[in-house]
């Protein structure tokens, strides 16, 4: 097997410590900083309501649940690098989200 | 019923096992201490009681008090203040403002909480001490009326860990307690029928297991309510409004707090009458049907004060109501939502729903019972969980040593907590500091049980040891609060101090439960399983995963 073979996905694959230790790392960190940052850019389109804080106070709410969602998802989705796209795409949209909105508050 | 493959019921079982293993052993203890923390209230009233009971609310005629105490305050200390309920029913009265340190233009000194806290007995309405420093001896004073509840609080709130990384921990706890029980109610094949599925005739191994899922299942929803409601409690100042803060208000706390908590009254530091606090507390009452249990309020003493009563949840309500009044007359201003904004709003509702649910303080003494219950319930079920886990895998070296730290934790953690008032009374009766005194009390027991559950020649034994130890020390409990100037149970009756003889006795009937389990009773059908466990690093031949 070649270096190249170990970071595709046919690689991760057949090494089945590499492919566990890949999955924790979308699992542990990644899922909980995806879930961190998804909760703050919720804040950012999520409606005001009546007393201008359902943005702010539904996604601090919902967090532990956001997270547990991420956490077992990235666990039982069987294809990783989906998991990885899926849960990139949650980071980078927020991520993006939040970036635009500090870059215009400025 | 949930149709899952057998493949994908492995891995579910493989999350929740894995779950419960790696930080099992920190969430056991942070169930246990959340257990006795629903009784904290009661707790103080039992370790520290005055010679009379304790009130429901802030007591009567307490305005002459409170504004000759308020009088005597520094103004520079009188930005805010507070009055609320503490071990024992004490009246507490607390004065807070800044200290300005030493500095230079370049270098301002950093400001600091400085404050007055007067403890009041609010039977005789006499002063019993009066603190004057810093936050950090406030909080120390406050601490030492609740000395006992405050111990197992902050053990369960965060381990005892300095914040924000307690609040991270135990936050991460309640998110390992939400997997493992949704992953719990995924794997059961048949949901109904495991509530009521034990198989006595079959070998001590499925036995336990059908009692760790019939107490899991009746469990279930109460366990995915407290972890998602106790890792909000964790996350939500330590990483929610910190995250709002800096995304919506580009990192200025200060506005999100403003936000989130109501502008403060416009500036106006005209010194002027202070109104008057029975009034307002009536006011409060006959507003919202209940006496007022904490007023906190800004500006002691100057035109622009409020102040905020706080009401406990009338019947049938799940949260109270706080409202707003002057400082200065004491005119109703208006209704404020008890937690969150400035009107009423779905926010502010499902955020006020976490508390009741968590603390189970809804129904008084009845809603608290159950959630004592259910929490026991968890705490078995946490800790045969752990067991099986072990004894399933009991014939590895590695599994047998850590069967036997989940020995230490299990049935050693009641041991120190029942260790624990013993230091509680003894430093408060020779004067020592009541902190450290607990903490040598704890420690001392958590030693004895980390030698207990290693040097034991079997697993079980380690257990019967430890639950016998645990029974006579809940016995010796009454003795020795009675021994170190706490009331007797004659004296308690005639002063109306119910709460006293009741923890007693609740303190004797786990003393005899627990001797009544090491003399009868054979462990649980986890360690059943696995109690010819022999001594660690030893291989042990009996047993078969």
């Amino acid at each position: 097997m070649t270096t190249a073979d170990h970071i595709t996905a046919a690689g991760i694959r057949q090494r089945p410590r590499l492919r566990a230790w890949t999955r924790g790392v979308l699992a542990g960190p990644l899922a909980f900083v995806a879930s961190w940052i998804l909760m703050a850019g919720a804040a950012l389109y999520l409606p005001e309501g009546a007393a201008g804080i359902d943005n702010l106070v539904f996604p601090v709410v919902l967090f532990p649940l956001i997270w547990a969602v991420l956490f077992l998802y990235a666990l039982l989705d069987r294809r990783l690098l989906r998991a990885y796209v899926v849960i990139g795409l949650v980071l980078a949209s927020h991520g993006g989200l939040i970036a635009a909105h500090l870059g215009s508050v400025a | 019923m949930i149709k899952l493959s057998q493949e994908r019921t492995k891995e579910l079982l493989a999350i929740h096992g894995w779950s419960g293993i790696i930080l099992g052993l920190l969430l056991y203890a942070v169930i246990c201490t959340g257990t006795i923390a629903v009784f904290s209230t009661e707790i103080g009233d039992w370790s520290n009681p005055l010679d009379g009971p304790a009130t429901e609310g802030l007591p009567p005629n307490i305005n002459a008090l409170v504004q000759e105490l308020g009088d005597q305050v520094d103004p520079a200390y009188r930005d805010q203040f507070f009055l609320y309920s503490s071990g024992g029913g004490r009246l507490m009265l607390q004065f807070e403002g800044h200290l300005e340190q030493d500095g230079d233009d370049d270098h301002p000194g950093a400001e600091e909480h400085y404050g007055v806290l007067y403890e009041i007995d609010p039977n005789t309405l006499t002063l019993l001490n009066r603190t004057e420093g810093p936050e950090a001896m406030l909080d120390a004073a406050r601490r030492a009326t609740d000395a006992l509840a405050d111990f197992f609080v902050d053990l369960h709130v965060r381990l005892h860990i300095p914040n924000p990384w307690g609040l991270y921990v135990t936050g991460v706890l309640g998110l390992i307690m939400m997997v493992a029980a949704i992953t719990g109610f995924l794997v059961h094949r048949h949901l109904i029928r495991e509530l009521f599925t034990i198989r006595r005739n079959k070998e001590a191994l499925l036995r336990s297991r059908d009692a760790h899922v019939i107490a899991g299942t009746w469990t279930l929803p109460f366990a995915f309510v407290l972890a998602f409601t106790g890792s909000f409690f964790s996350f939500a100042t330590s990483l929610g409004l910190p995250a709002m803060a800096m995304v919506v208000f580009g990192g200025d706390q200060e506005r999100a707090i403003a936000e989130v908590f109501g502008e403060p009254p416009a500036t106006d530091e005209t010194p002027a009458p202070v109104a008057n606090f029975d009034a307002v507390i009536a006011d409060a009452t006959a507003r919202t049907g209940a006496r007022p249990n904490f007023i906190a309020g800004s500006f002691y003493g100057r035109a622009d004060s409020q102040m905020r009563a706080f009401t406990p949840a009338e019947e049938g309500d799940l949260t109270g109501r706080s409202p707003v009044y002057s400082g200065v007359t004491g005119e109703f201003l208006y209704d404020k939502p008890v937690l969150v904004g400035q009107s009423p709003s779905a926010g502010n509702a499902v955020a006020a729903l976490m508390a009741p649910l968590h603390f189970g303080n809804f129904a008084g003494i009845v809603s608290k019972a159950v959630w004592f219950a259910l929490g026991f319930a968890g705490a078995y079920v946490a800790l045969t969980g752990m067991l099986l886990w072990t004894n399933r895998r009991a014939d590895q070296r590695a599994w047998q040593r850590m069967g036997r730290i989940v020995h230490w934790m299990g049935y050693g953690l009641p041991l120190t907590m029942a260790m624990t008032p013993y230091g509680t009374f003894a430093g408060r009766w020779f004067g020592w500091p009541l902190e450290t005194a607990q903490w040598t009390a704890f420690g001392l027991a958590a030693l004895a049980a980390l030698i207990v559950a290693l040097g034991a020649r079997t697993a079980a034994r380690a257990r019967d040891l430890l639950v016998a130890t645990t029974g006579f020390a809940l016995l010796g409990v009454p003795l020795v609060r009675y021994a170190t100037g706490g009331p007797g149970w004659l004296g308690a009756w005639s002063d109306g101090l119910m709460t006293v003889i009741a923890g007693d006795l609740i303190m004797m009937l786990g003393g005899v439960i627990c001797l009544g389990l090491w003399r009868f009773g054979a462990g649980t059908s986890a360690e059943q399983a696995g109690q010819a466990n022999s001594r660690p690093g030893r291989s042990n031949p009996q047993v078969t995963a």
